[in-house]
């Protein structure tokens, strides 16, 4: 077991994870993955069949490292979340980025996992390769789980080409709402689209040369606007990671959404706003009480099952 | 306990006299899927309206611990709605209505019996589409598809059903209902719908489901080529995905389908082809006119002797007939067929249908082949003689096959689900521990074991003590040596 400089433990093998998992799951000690005990040591890309466009990875693996080891094969994992978190926490938090729009959230991308248990009982789910229904599929389950059902140690994904090109188009806008609404009804395909609110919405198109400069000129005649840079796209991932609150609305409520909030960074496709601001606008999409009690009755079923003791904390 | 007359009388006053059914001669619509060799007559079939009357069904059966199985329009290929002896079926046909079209935010709401073209039918006008296609889609019902996160030829680039499924509503095993998302994507914590999109009715029963919905794209183009083997059409694949090229389909027919298919629709493919592949490509024009010269340079240069491309929708149905035909056509050129779904890493495909053709041989027994070859899905078709007592070599045979896909690093199943077919061959991709893990979540769902049960998970009764020979799942042989 390797011990870093803050003297956490890392494990850098399945056994030693399930080691640690266990040793404290019998001592009934909680625990904090990435806290308590990181998969920094487990590191490595397993494998990287670029014909069939998948990945094997472990966990502690950073996404900028994974990426470029990608590059080198023009692939690509099509997620950027903001930071650079490593592929369990990735998973665990199923963080997304402008991406988003077009390729989805990890929960999309992810092929299979192996995960250990805070028993210490190693289980894999899935598989590596992209069409699959074999068994029930945890790796969709443990994303956003936080840490709470266990400890991600290896984990499969599709991939896709580097585009050859790719531009941004940025619209300063009074009324961002038409902006989307305009772009969403035409059959432009891009790969991302926000709203940086108020005043602007950005898109981006990736692609063939040709390809790309033809969407792009469709909709300046559409929507107007600027060519913009990775500039809009990193500060669209800065807001999303200062935000402190996340607003989920129906995509088609977007005008509503963006009259209540004075700022927000908004990916209107996936209905999800990220406000610096901790006001609080009314979710469209209320609970019934018996469904949001039976809904926490059954996530606390499952994290007992996964986890008896509650050994796995966030 | 179990299904008396008062179980009976409290179902139909709850649900009406007419949507209780228990007479024999009724009941044996409903002893199978698919998946007709596998029987079992249920003791009563209930046809709710509504999520409360599903949720009152799944109450008396709790209360009374019957065994109970959803079921839709029975379609499946692996047994998953094949009853329990004795036990209750729920049938969602009566659901059949679309709650809500929303196309500002690119969304429909279902209830689960409404058909999968339907979804398609209801938003076309508008320019919308719904991307998952499984080759059932006129008759298969959204519940089944979410059930069974059902693909269909157009997935390659679009995604299956769990990646168009934005929200559910869940009668659980014990009755209670939970909504999981919405029309938002991505809500906090464990992904719930990612889960039950694919667990075959195990889970919960599906009332209500959210869909998302495409614009329907500017340009499609289809291009149809022949090859002199299977071997050259599928370098030609990999030639093509290994561009970066991503179309919404690849299909490949070998020398048997084609025939079988001349025989019964006459497509006209291109003669003494040994393969021909199907490639579709959408989006935007620019894109896909780029593409589509390309992918014709890769065929040509991978051997093609012959290309076709249609740009409109008659062209296009006349190249799509003879791979739609597929499956049917087989009965042109046997009494008796079974399709076995497997899946390969695409770069594996070549060696993987050689291993077939000479299993083939091996058994005596003819094997067409008609696939998802974008995805790496099989569907090869063992074709047999019932009569000639020639069904259990068939068997055998489509055993031997999907070895072969995982000795590739595969999948036992790609679309059709484990259900009863192929529950007792789930330790040869998972391990014991794997299984123990999935029977705990499964508890947690559903803990008296009533919802669908026999199904996925091996148990001991449905299998026998002995599991099969195991090997090291897939993403374990990679960095191997650290199984405990
Ligand atoms: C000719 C043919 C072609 C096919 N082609 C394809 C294909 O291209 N791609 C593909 O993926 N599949 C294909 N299939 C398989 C099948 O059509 C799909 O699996 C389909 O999704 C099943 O839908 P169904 O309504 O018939 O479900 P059923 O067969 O009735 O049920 C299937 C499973 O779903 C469960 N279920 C049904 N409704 C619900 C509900 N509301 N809530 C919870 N569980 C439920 C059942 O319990 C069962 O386990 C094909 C089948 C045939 C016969």
């Amino acid at each position: 077991m390797r011990s870093r400089g803050s003297a956490l433990p890392s494990v850098s093998s399945l056994e030693e994870a399930a080691a640690v998992l266990q040793a404290a799951n019998n001592e009934g000690r909680g625990l904090r993955i990435g806290r308590d005990v990181t998969t920094d040591g487990l590191d490595r890309v397993l494998e990287h069949e670029a014909g069939d466009l998948t990945c094997t990875v472990e966990s502690g693996l950073r996404l900028s490292a994974l990426n470029a080891a990608l590059a080198l094969e023009g692939q690509r994992l099509s997620l950027d979340p903001p930071g650079d978190p490593t592929i369990g926490a990735l998973l665990s938090e199923n963080v997304s980025g402008p991406l988003r729009h077009r390729f989805g959230a990890p929960r999309d991308l992810v092929l299979g996992v192996t995960l250990v248990l805070a028993d210490g009982t190693i289980a894999s789910a899935g598989g590596k390769v992209v069409k699959n229904v074999a068994g029930y599929d945890l790796s969709r389950l443990v994303c956003g789980s936080r840490g709470r059902l266990a400890l991600i140690a290896r984990a499969s994904f599709r991939l896709h080409p580097l585009p050859q090109s790719q531009r941004t188009l940025v619209v300063a806008t009074d009324d961002a709402a038409e902006t989307v609404a305009v772009l969403f009804g035409s059959r432009l395909e891009p790969s991302a689209l926000d709203v940086l609110h108020p005043g602007r919405v950005a898109v981006r198109f990736e692609g063939s040369e040709t390809a790309v400069d033809a969407q792009v000129a469709t909709a300046q005649a559409l929507v107007a606007g600027n060519e913009g840079d990775e500039e809009i796209w990193a500060e669209s991932r800065r807001r999303q990671q200062e935000a402190r609150r996340t607003t989920r609305f129906a995509p088609g409520e977007l005008r509503d959404i963006l009259e209540r909030l004075p700022e927000a960074v908004v990916r209107p496709s996936a209905g999800v706003a990220y406000t610096a601001t901790g006001i609080q606008p009314t979710s469209s999409e209320p609970q019934s009480p018996p469904s949001a009690e039976a809904l926490h009755r059954l996530e606390e079923r499952i994290l007992r099952a996964f986890d008896p003791k509650g050994t796995l904390r966030e | 306990m179990g299904i008396d007359a008062s179980f009976v009388d409290g179902l139909r006053s709850a649900l009406g006299q007419q949507h209780v059914i228990t007479e024999p001669e009724q009941l044996r619509v409903y002893e199978c899927d698919g998946l007709t060799g596998h029987r079992a007559l249920p003791q009563l079939v209930a046809l709710p309206g509504t999520t409360e009357e599903v949720q009152t069904v799944v109450r008396a059966c709790y209360g009374a611990r019957v065994p109970f199985v959803a079921r839709g329009a029975g379609t499946g290929l692996s047994g998953g709605a094949t009853p329990m002896a004795g036990g209750a079926v729920i049938s969602l046909t009566r659901m059949n209505q679309i709650l809500e079209i929303d196309l500002e935010s690119g969304r429909i709401v279902v209830q689960p019996g409404v058909a999968n073209l339907d979804v398609t039918r209801a938003v076309a006008a508008d320019g919308y589409f719904y991307a998952p296609d499984p080759s059932s889609q006129q008759v298969c019902t959204i519940g089944g598809n979410v059930a069974e996160n059902s693909g269909g030829a157009h997935c390659l680039k679009h995604g299956f059903t769990v990646h168009h499924v934005t929200g559910a509503t869940l009668v659980l095993p014990e009755g209670d209902t939970v909504e999981l998302g919405g029309k938002a994507l991505d809500p906090d914590g464990m992904d719930l719908l990612g889960v039950v999109v694919g667990s075959e009715g195990t889970l919960g029963i599906v009332t209500e489901v959210t869909l998302r919905i495409l614009r329907v794209p500017e340009t499609v183009r289809t291009l149809l080529a022949g090859f002199e083997t299977t071997d050259a059409a599928g370098a030609a694949v990999s030639g093509i995905v290994s561009t970066g090229i991503l179309p919404s389909a690849i299909e490949m027919m070998d020398r048997l389908t084609i025939e079988a298919a001349e025989r019964s629709t006459a497509p006209g493919y291109p003669a003494g082809a040994g393969a021909v592949l199907l490639v579709e490509l959408d989006g935007v024009a620019a894109q896909v006119e780029e593409d589509a010269a390309e992918v014709e340079r890769i065929c040509l240069e991978f051997g093609a002797f012959e290309l076709r491309v249609a740009a409109d929708e008659v062209a296009r149905a006349l190249l799509w007939k003879g791979r739609k035909s597929a499956f049917a056509a087989m009965g042109r050129i046997a009494t008796d067929y079974y399709v076995q779904d497997g899946v390969v890493p695409r770069t594996k495909l070549p060696e993987v249908l050689r291993r077939i053709e000479e299993l083939s041989e091996e058994y005596g027994l003819r094997v067409g082949n008609v696939f998802h070859a974008g995805d790496g899905n099989l569907h090869p078709l063992v074709l047999y003689d019932s009569g000639q007592g020639e069904t259990e070599r068939a068997r055998e045979l489509a055993e031997a096959i999907l070895e072969a896909c995982l000795e590739a690093g595969g999948s036992l199943t790609g679309e059709h689900g484990v259900g009863m077919d192929k529950a007792c061959s789930m330790p040869r991709m998972f391990s014991e521990r794997d299984l123990a893990v999935f029977t705990r979540l499964r508890d947690a769902f559903d803990p008296e074991g009533l919802c669908n049960p026999g199904k996925v998970v091996p148990t001991p009764r449905l299998c026998g003590e002995v599991p099969g020979p195991y090997r090291a799942h897939a993403l374990e042989r990679i960095g191997v040596a650290e199984r405990l």
